[in-house]
């Protein structure tokens, strides 16, 4: 899916996680983290989203992510739905990945 | 206490009692409160407003937690409902004027720093690579030479007073970037002014008009509110503008010069002229004032072209404008926006 146009997920209370997915000029996947528990949960934060990244087969883009402390499913939900929006989708495939 | 025992609303500005509380609550904060806002978000326990943000357009401004209440994540319930409403709203790129020791806070919030002035003030966006996005851009337009001078302008609209200018820099030097300030607040929409400028200097060779974008003097972020009283805001303001200019936007196109034509009326543009000609030169950019262009012994200006509109008095407004704008102000869009102007009583 290409993404076209800025698309926001979240909020920024604790458990939840703020994420932004917006156009890139450049190929490629460029994603940002910054995260309560960055050191312990970093990587895996960046590989959840990145994995609902590829389910939806987007191919470039910016991506911020300001967590705050949020779970794996939280990630997922506040990925697939930024992406929905940035990619201006209002049919939600919930079936992705299964 | 209760993280959930805190419930967040809109506030119903045009309700006098709700506005006058959201007002003592930031006068008990030392925070002011601006007109300009569009969207007021307030946090109460109970009956009793504990935090309060608004929005305008894309600036977060007027944002204040009640001391009692601090350290327990409220702002973070702020500025994320301010967040999403701009969201709602169509605005992504958002920016937070503050006080430089709110860094940190704001940081943690997902905004980064964009540039702060001593123990002034603080500008952040919610993008790491706006600003830096926006520099690499201008970059591509860089055009080498020895002498490489700028100008911004409002343009609002294009007059023989703004080509006057323009002619002269291009004259005297190698090449003129010109930035067409970006803000939705003029009477002329920003893309009409662009596009006034780039037509009725197409025949000049060594031009480039840019958009100004959210980094040159747009009125959005215009900040106020959490400056001391007595402080003089536009001071403030504008030597945040010019720092932000001279160390950044200048040396991204290698620009050694900033024309501006001189300020015969407005108190604020002259305020701005004056603080020009302390903050750039000790940058290394030379600020050249030009004497403004006048038309039966009197200075033209865009706010006299107004006056003209407003008058409907077209033969006088054919001897201050360039063709090209004449034929805009004719055109069904021009016909519109002269509408407009004569409803509206706004200086811009």
């Amino acid at each position: 899916m290409d993404i076209v146009k800025t698309g926001i997920a979240g909020t920024l209370e604790s458990s939840d996680l703020m994420v932004t997915i917006k156009e890139s000029g450049e190929d490629g996947i460029h994603l940002e983290l910054k995260s309560t528990v960055q050191q312990q949960f970093g990587e895996e934060i960046k590989e959840v989203a990145l994995a609902v990244l590829r389910q939806y087969g987007v191919k470039r883009c910016k991506v911020s992510i300001e967590d705050k402390g949020a779970l794996d499913c939280t990630v997922i939900a506040r990925v697939r739905t930024a992406v929905s929006r940035a990619c201006g989708n209002v049919k939600y495939n919930w079936e992705v990945g299964r | 206490m209760d993280y959930m025992n805190y419930k967040e609303r809109r506030a119903l500005m045009h309700m006098k009692s709700e506005k006058e509380e959201v007002l003592r609550f930031l006068d008990g904060q030392g925070i002011g409160f601006e007109e300009d806002v569009e969207y007021t978000m307030v946090l109460e326990e109970g009956e009793k407003v504990v935090g309060t943000g608004s929005l305008n357009r894309n600036v977060l401004k007027c944002i204040a937690v009640d001391g009692e209440h601090r350290s327990m994540g409220l702002m973070n319930r702020i500025v994320g409902h301010l967040i999403q409403e701009a969201y709602q709203r169509g605005e992504t790129h958002l920016f937070v004027y503050t006080k430089p020791s709110n860094e940190v806070l704001f940081t943690q919030l997902g905004f980064h720093k964009i540039i702060s002035l001593h123990d002034e003030v603080l500008l952040l966006e919610n993008s790491g690579d706006g600003f830096s996005d926006y520099l690499k851009a201008l970059g591509g337009c860089k055009v080498e030479g020895e002498r490489i001078a700028s100008i911004v302008v409002n343009c609002n609209p294009f007059t023989k007073g703004h080509r006057h200018l323009i002619e002269k820099a291009a004259v005297e030097n190698d090449w003129l970037h010109v930035f067409v300030v970006w803000e939705g607040k003029s009477l002329f929409p920003s893309d009409v002014r662009h596009a006034l400028v780039e037509e009725g200097t197409k025949d000049i060779r060594n031009v480039t008009v840019h958009r100004g974008k959210d980094y040159i003097i747009s009125a959005a972020t215009f900040p106020s509110y959490f400056l001391k009283e007595g402080q003089d805001a536009v001071e403030i303001h504008g030597k945040l503008d010019l720092c932000l200019f001279a160390a950044f936007i200048a040396p991204a196109l290698g620009i050694t010069r900033r024309y501006v034509g001189e300020e015969p009326y407005c108190p604020v543009t002259k305020k701005y002229n004056e603080i020009m000609k302390e903050i750039l030169p000790a940058y290394g950019i030379e600020v050249c004032e030009i004497p403004r262009l006048s038309a039966d012994g009197d200075a033209i200006s865009a706010s006299k072209v107004r006056r003209l509109i407003r008058r409907d008095d077209y033969m006088s407004l054919w001897r201050i404008v360039p063709e090209t704008t004449y034929r805009f102000l004719l055109s069904e869009e021009g016909r519109k926006i002269a509408a407009t102007i004569k409803e509206s009583q706004s200086r811009h």
